[in-house]
């Protein structure tokens, strides 16, 4: 199932600016810690969190579900962790096994016509 | 000083159109003072939770018409609140800040027939971050709280046929429950071939949407002793909001907030006899058993599939059949049976002991959690 239609805010317009360019960015402290990109605060040491980096992409499903709508076909959403740390909260696409625990994935973009693009994992190669 | 539960108001519930949220608010408060032996007059404080209408607040004093409160407040912390709303009143009563005050949650989502039941709490935000995940297929709380269950299944072993026992056995409870919206009894069957909503739940894993509205008055044991229901008291309470995700479908609030209302109340798990549990999917009902220290972590699933929850079984859980059979009415589901149960008034149902009653809330993607303990002995 394509991604939907979702549009920047002033909080997401680096998050977005990183998408258009292929990149994953999620946030970087200078203790060394990474936290996912919604994070303000960084989990290990408290500090306000500021900086970005681009992830390496790849990461590991910790959790998923298929979603059933009468009206459309399944979707299978799941929560990544990603390699250096933080979670996303992703849909995952192309051909997957029927047990996704544990599987290993690797990010791709779709951008819907009018919309950001949005990132989304498949089963590394 | 206890701080007492003494009325409680229940109005019409479920596929009732053509009333708004703030008219259910307003009637459940007088139900409530009504069932207590109270005038409207009496009421010098006023606590309200709206539900997704977003409809139900300040405004209710007047629609009420009540004077010079003492106390007047929104409180939100979503399936919590009515945990919440009555932990402030006992700190109000017992303060003397406020001598009788009333906490209400009511909800309208259901507009009309034909429409989608559950429309209202699947409202798509497209921008920002809750629109990202929105755009990617998570934007319904049955989603996150399957991400949940996910989880614990592929870390404890925990199945889906378990999970279908509590809807089982909370149907069992709700057919001897007059006020329920959903008496046909199911078996596992039915429950395994229902619809799937998100995987790994089935439609017979979540909840209800219901319209109606659902009050309770608190009130200090003093003065409800010469009112017209047993008191009930509220003998320890606490919440907990972990603020983290690491522990996501693992560990609720539960295990916090839980240890701490009992210890207030003097008690350990082991004396509770009833216990009302916020259900918005069956496992968030399990998760809870195990929280609580009902059945050791990860072994909520056998503990359901062994019988204990059901009518005669070893433990009275959501004895009216909780959100999944009898009424949605966030934490006000399982507080008002527990008012129910602690007086003795449970008919078909009551739970053969009932000295000691727990009641839980849990909120957002179990991200919010109050606890309640109970007696009208």
């Amino acid at each position: 199932m394509p991604v939907g239609i979702v549009r920047r805010d002033a909080a997401t317009t680096e998050f977005f600016d990183g998408t258009a360019r292929g990149e994953l960015l999620i946030r970087s402290c200078a203790c060394g810690a990474f936290a996912a990109p919604q994070a303000r605060t960084c989990p290990a040491c408290g500090c306000e969190l500021t900086a970005w980096a681009a992830a390496a992409g790849t990461g590991t499903v910790e959790t998923w579900s298929i979603v059933h709508n009468r009206k459309l076909p399944p979707v299978t959403v799941a929560i990544v962790r990603l390699d250096e740390g933080p979670w996303m909260q992703t849909q995952l696409v192309g051909d997957l096994p029927d047990d996704l625990r544990d599987l290993r994935v690797r990010v791709a973009f779709e951008q819907p016509q009018g919309g950001e693009a949005v990132p989304v994992f498949g089963a590394a190669g | 000083m206890n701080a007492v539960i003494a009325g409680l108001g229940i109005t019409e519930m479920g596929k009732v159109y053509g009333r708004t949220a703030p008219e259910f608010a307003a009637d459940a408060v007088r139900l409530a003072v009504d069932d207590a032996g109270l005038a409207l007059a009496d009421v010098d404080g006023l606590l309200t939770n709206t539900g997704i209408t977003g409809d139900v607040g300040l405004g209710l004093q007047r629609d009420l018409g009540l004077r010079d409160l003492r106390l007047l407040s929104e409180v939100q912390a979503y399936g919590s609140s009515a945990g919440a709303m009555v932990q402030y009143a006992a700190m109000a009563v017992m303060s003397g800040m406020a001598s009788v005050v009333a906490c209400v949650f009511a909800d309208a989502p259901l507009k009309e027939p034909g429409a989608g039941a559950g429309a209202a709490y699947a409202g798509l935000t497209t921008t920002g971050w809750r629109g990202l995940a929105a755009a990617s297929g998570i934007y319904s709380a049955n989603t996150m709280y399957a991400l949940a269950a996910r989880r614990h299944m592929r870390t404890y072993g925990t199945t889906s046929e378990q999970l279908g026992h509590i809807a089982v056995a909370q149907r069992a409870w709700a057919a001897l429950n007059p006020l329920a919206q959903m008496r046909d009894p199911i078996t596992l069957a039915d429950h395994q071939s229902s619809r799937w909503i998100a995987e790994p739940f089935h439609l017979l894993d979540c909840c209800l949407v219901s319209n109606g509205g659902v009050a309770v008055i608190v009130t200090t044991a003093d003065r409800a002793a010469d009112l017209n229901q047993p008191p009930v008291r509220i003998l320890g309470w606490a919440q907990t909001h972990p603020g983290n995700d690491e522990q996501l479908g693992l560990v609720s609030g539960a295990a916090i907030s839980g240890p701490a209302a009992l210890k207030m109340a003097g008690a350990t798990i082991a004396d509770i006899d009833v216990a009302e549990l916020y259900d918005c999917y069956t496992f968030t009902a399990l998760l809870s058993l195990e929280d609580y220290g009902f059945c050791a972590k990860g072994e909520g699933g056998p503990f359901a599939a062994s019988g204990a929850l059901g009518p005669g079984g070893s433990l009275a859980v959501n004895t009216g059949g909780g959100q999944l059979s009898s009424y949605y009415m966030w934490g006000m589901t399982p507080l008002s049976e527990a008012v129910v149960q602690a007086r003795g008034q449970g008919g078909d149902r009551q739970a053969p002991r009932n000295d000691l009653v727990l009641v839980s809330g849990n909120g957002g993607l179990l991200d919010h959690h109050s606890t309640l303990i109970l007696s009208a002995r």
